[in-house]
């Protein structure tokens, strides 16, 4: 079978290939911003006290979290142009990964403000400091700590996920292992060179990962002179 | 130093913290059972009973950490609970020290005490500072500034809760088991400040089970059971001579051991 491996194919689709992760790196980087922005809106209104807005939240994280995300993708790409909005097909795909793993980041960082003990926080309100000031001062750079790897987990799956926007034909990295499998017939070629660039990926994320636990976990210790 | 209430000016300024009729449940438990009780200004109480009496309760409500649902509770001449009253300001007349001490974990010993001074009381940073520094040294820490809690023993963070509620500079100290949570070689090093607070005149609530710390600086003991003030008086009076079958009771158990 490796005599057939044609690695000559693989170069000449080489350029399409580096188009194509590049793709993927900076949709990823801008889909999990907006994933960043969506979570924290929507764990933000999960932590209220009122129920008009902690129930719209808590019902969008479960409809996401219930549906799969190809569903959710398709969803946008045809739902959205029969509402009158015609955006471009990589918006769309944006758009569906920053909603779908925004509800994933938002059970992330409640977990993460959770998990900082009652007694932090009263110690803050009996020293008479307002909501905003507990929150900022107190809370979030605890929770900041915690939530760091899990999110960066979340990272690498939305990195994963981005795959699907090759269905609505976004010229990202599996899009372009589906051309060279469907122009020369190179499906094994095409699709092992895009699992090969997605483990690149992976390893990047995954020693940021372990860079910044290691980091925070001097955290407390480390003198600040 | 003996202290006697008798001297102070009186009239309805005399009252810093003045329970009537206080009523608190969760859910069907009456936790608080028709609460009276005022506490002049420099005096110092103690409050004991069993556990589950409804102690912690009774000083969380002072500052609002927990609420009452029947009754007044006036604490330095604003009502608790009523809307009009600036709960967020009151509490910085308030420092209040937990059982589980609660120093934020991610500041340092300086830091966490200056941390409130900045940003609530709006102190420039380098007076804060200065502040905190002398306060540390006051509670026996001077060069403890840049440790952070987790480097600090039980009875050493104690010290730095207190003194980060003293930076406040607070009409009130609130105490809740401050010493329960420490081995025993701890303690005393931790009732030495509170004495040391307790004679500059500060007007304080005690939850603790320490009868010398009473003795010495308590002008009266309040007992409580089932959510109700069961016997009051002076210290001495209090632990030689309780007059209820209930106060006999625990006093015999806190003695045993
Ligand atoms: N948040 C809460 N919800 C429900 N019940 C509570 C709550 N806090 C306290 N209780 C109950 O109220 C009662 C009084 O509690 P409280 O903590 O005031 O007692 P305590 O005298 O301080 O006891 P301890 O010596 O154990 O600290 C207890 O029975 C306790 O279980
Ligand atoms: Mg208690």
């Amino acid at each position: 079978m490796l005599e057939n491996f044609s690695f000559r194919t693989i170069g000449e689709y080489l350029p399409l290939f580096g188009q194509g992760l590049v793709t993927t790196v900076w949709l990823s980087v801008i889909s999990f911003a907006g994933a960043l922005l969506v979570g924290i809106l929507l764990c933000a209104m999960n932590l209220q006290r009122s129920r008009a807005l902690r129930v719209p939240a808590k019902a969008y994280i479960d409809v996401v979290r219930a549906t799969p995300l190809l569903v959710q993708l398709y969803f946008l790409y045809f739902g959205l142009p029969r509402l009158g909005i015609i955006l471009p097909e990589l918006v769309v795909g944006v758009l569906a990964l920053s909603l779908n793993s925004g509800a994933y980041v938002a059970e992330i960082i409640r977990a993460g403000i959770l998990s900082i003990p009652r007694g932090q926080v009263e110690a803050s309100v009996a020293s008479g400091m307002s909501y905003l000031q507990r929150m900022r001062l107190v809370i979030l750079p605890q929770a900041f700590k915690v939530t760091i790897p899990p999110l960066l987990g979340q990272a690498i799956v939305m990195v994963k996920d981005s795959a699907l926007l090759s269905l609505i034909s976004v010229a990202e990295l599996t899009r372009a292992g589906q051309l060279l499998a469907s122009d020369r017939f190179m499906p094994a070629e095409g699709f092992i060179t895009v699992a090969a660039f997605y483990l690149m990926l992976y390893y990047c994320l995954k020693g940021l990962a372990v860079l910044s636990g290691r980091w925070l976990g001097l955290g407390p210790a480390r003198s600040r002179a | 130093m003996a202290r006697c209430s008798c001297e102070l000016p009186s009239g309805r300024f005399s009252v810093v913290i003045e329970f009537q009729g206080v009523n608190k449940w969760f859910g069907s438990l009456h936790v608080l059972n028709d609460i009276t009780l005022s506490v002049q200004p420099r005096e110092v109480v103690v409050v004991c009973g069993p556990s589950g009496s409804g102690k912690s309760t009774l000083i969380r409500c002072i500052n609002g950490l927990e609420q009452i649902q029947k009754g007044d509770l006036v604490v330095d001449e604003k009502r608790v609970g009523d809307p009009a009253t600036n709960m967020t300001l009151l509490r910085t007349e308030i420092g209040f020290v937990f059982q589980s001490f609660n120093l934020y974990p991610h500041k340092t010993a300086l830091e966490n005490i200056t941390l409130a001074p900045i940003h609530v009381r709006k102190t420039p940073r380098a007076q804060a500072e200065k502040d905190g520094r002398e306060l540390l040294a006051k509670v026996g820490l001077g060069d403890k500034f840049n440790a952070y809690p987790s480097q600090l023993s039980g009875g050493q963070q104690q010290r730095v809760a207190i003194a980060r509620c003293l930076a406040m500079r607070p009409k009130i100290m609130l105490f809740d088991e401050p010493t329960s949570a420490l081995d025993p070689e701890m303690i005393s090093e931790v009732l030495d400040v509170m004495v040391a607070v307790a004679e500059e005149g500060m007007t304080m609530m005690v939850v603790t089970h320490e009868m010398g710390f009473a003795r010495r600086v308590a002008q009266r003991v309040v007992f409580m059971d089932q959510g109700s003030i069961v016997e009051s008086g002076a210290p001495e009076e209090f632990f030689s001579n309780p007059k209820t079958e209930r106060s006999k009771a625990f006093l015999g158990k806190i003695l045993r051991h």
